[in-house]
């Protein structure tokens, strides 16, 4: 394996690259790949949580559409981790509180339902959104850090020039090119970043709009029910 | 860090894993960058070819300070003296046959190798005779020699005396090489490179394409200031070319006003102007006239700038 891994910088080899760097820009080049690992293990993440709470959601959605009795949905639903679910126990837990007494204050208990299922909405995507940070932050920085690399790299390869003396391209070439490898994974590391960072908001956005959904249609039936009872 | 999480994690790393590998194997490489690069092709634009073409300046080195070696001389002159000690006793035998030249180189060496100094050189020709029989009694083991002289009378001398190694003693001793000529052959030159192909300096130059060029460009450099404040007459009048003929003084002033010598670009839209872009010309070149030109090229034997068309076009 090892007479196959190419280091000239003409062939393009990253481990080339790498090995002829100055340390500065190797950090930066080591960091930038941290940060794309990172970016791409949140990608694939992003993706599957999305996923399963958008699945969720619908299954959820039908079977409390079907569903006759709610407390004995709530039953069925009490322990799911589910976001959905979470926000449907935190309606029921605040009807049942709110029913409890003897009077029953009808405005307040229906103000008090949105605020809970509100409040749990948020804690849910909160909880989703975690991390997204990272993303907006590798898709943000990541293109500076690889340039300040690049900089770097020139810079010290300019300086080498003036060494030795000679500006033929042969001699300039390599150490630019290892140069801008650093601001390549910078690159690397970002549009993927940014391009997660705009669709997974937006499907957490999405998710949260369906929740608020879900919690002002549970506020209505719960809203209905305190007026019948 | 959750489930999700770590599978995300493990794919990243195996993902780039993989990209680094492939790179790596030279997945992306550019093919052999040295066979992209173009070969690089000088051009140079010449407007106006010179009246002659002149070859460019010689480069050739100075002659050698040693002559070439003409030929292995030296190795056909040991087997004289080696054929020569068979001679003696067939005395007449050995003159017609092939080394009949070689034995000749003798002729010189041998007067040295004697102890007599009168006559070292003239030995050649007409004393051979003498050579041949005084010696005889006088020096017994270099007698190989004298019995050569006969044989060389009927062959031509000539031819061989100038190689003088035929003898033993002078061979052994000095044993020059090819036609290597003597220590001091070369008294009275002295070692600095002969100038005699030295380029020609360009005050009797001819003046060739690329100084006619130069010449023009210097022209059209110099005028630019005045030829940019010309204003132009009018749609199309840039595309009229005036050739004007330029008289010019040794010190780069006009001798005369220039001359239209002809117009080209002249079309039915532009011709109304012919006339004042000439005049624009003869102004500008009237305003910046003293040129500074080089002097070698004033002139020539095949021409110069103390007589010379341009090109006029407005811009």
């Amino acid at each position: 394996m090892e007479a196959f891994v190419n280091t000239d910088a003409a062939t393009l080899s990253p481990l080339g690259l790498f090995m002829q760097a100055d340390w500065v820009v190797k950090a930066v080049m080591l960091g930038l790949l941290a940060a794309s690992i990172w970016t791409w293990a949140l990608i694939v993440s992003f993706r599957a949580k999305i996923s399963r709470a958008r699945n969720a959601i619908d299954r959820f959605e039908g079977e409390y559409r079907r569903a006759d009795d709610v407390d004995a949905f709530h039953r069925t639903h009490a322990e799911s981790d589910l976001a959905i679910a979470r926000v449907f126990t935190a309606g029921v837990a605040e009807w049942r509180r709110s029913t409890a007494g003897k009077v029953i204050d009808r405005d307040g208990t229906r103000e008090r339902l949105a605020t809970a299922m509100g409040a749990a909405v948020a804690a849910e995507i909160d909880r989703m959104s975690d991390r997204l940070n990272v993303l907006a932050t590798v898709g943000s920085v990541a293109p500076f850090v690889g340039l300040f690399g690049t900089v770097w790299g020139i810079m010290r390869s300019f300086s080498a020039i003036a060494q030795a003396q000679n500006s033929s391209l042969a001699v300039v070439a390599p150490g630019i090119a290892e140069a801008l490898f650093a601001t390549a994974i910078g690159l690397f590391a970002a549009i993927p970043a940014v391009i997660a960072y705009n669709r997974f908001s937006h499907g957490i956005n999405r998710i949260e709009a369906r929740l608020m959904r879900f919690a002002d249609g549970f506020h209505a039936t719960l809203s209905r029910q305190l007026e019948l009872g | 860090m959750d489930r999700a999480e770590k599978l995300g994690l493990a794919a990243a790393l195996i993902g780039h894993a993989v990209l680094f590998g492939l790179l790596s194997v030279g997945f992306l490489a550019t093919p052999d960058p040295q066979a992209l690069q173009p070969t690089p092709i000088e051009v140079s634009l010449v407007e106006e070819v010179g009246l002659e073409a002149q070859a460019p300046a010689s480069i050739e080195p100075p002659a050698p300070s040693i002559a070439p070696e003409t030929g292995p001389p030296e190795d056909a002159a040991p087997p004289a003296p080696e054929a020569a000690p068979p001679e003696p006793a067939p005395e007449p035998e050995p003159a017609p046959p092939a080394p009949a030249p070689e034995p000749a180189p003798a002729a010189r060496p041998a007067p040295k190798a004697r102890p007599r100094p009168e006559r070292p050189k003239p030995a050649e020709r007409p004393p051979e005779k003498k050579a041949a029989e005084r010696p005889a009694p006088k020096a017994p083991p270099k007698a190989a020699p004298k019995r050569d002289t006969p044989p060389a009378k009927k062959a031509p001398p000539k031819a061989a005396a100038a190689k003088g190694s035929g003898n033993d003693s002078a061979s052994t001793k000095a044993r020059p090489r090819g036609s290597r000529l003597g220590d001091d052959f070369l008294k009275g030159l002295s070692d600095t490179p002969s100038e005699s192909k030295a380029v020609t300096p360009p005050s009797a130059a001819r003046v060739d394409a690329r100084a006619l060029a130069g010449i023009r460009d210097a022209i059209r450099r110099q005028i630019q200031p005045c030829a940019d404040k010309q204003v132009n007459p009018g749609p199309g009048a840039n595309a009229i070319v005036t050739v004007l003929n330029l008289r010019l003084n040794r010190d780069g002033t006009l001798a005369g006003n220039p001359r239209q010598v002809r117009q080209t670009g002249v079309t039915g839209e532009n011709e109304r102007y012919a006339q004042r872009v000439t005049d624009l010309g003869i102004a500008a070149f009237r305003a910046c006239s003293p040129l500074k030109l080089p002097a070698e090229y004033y002139s020539t034997a095949n021409g110069g700038w103390s007589n010379i068309n341009y090109n006029w076009q407005l811009r």
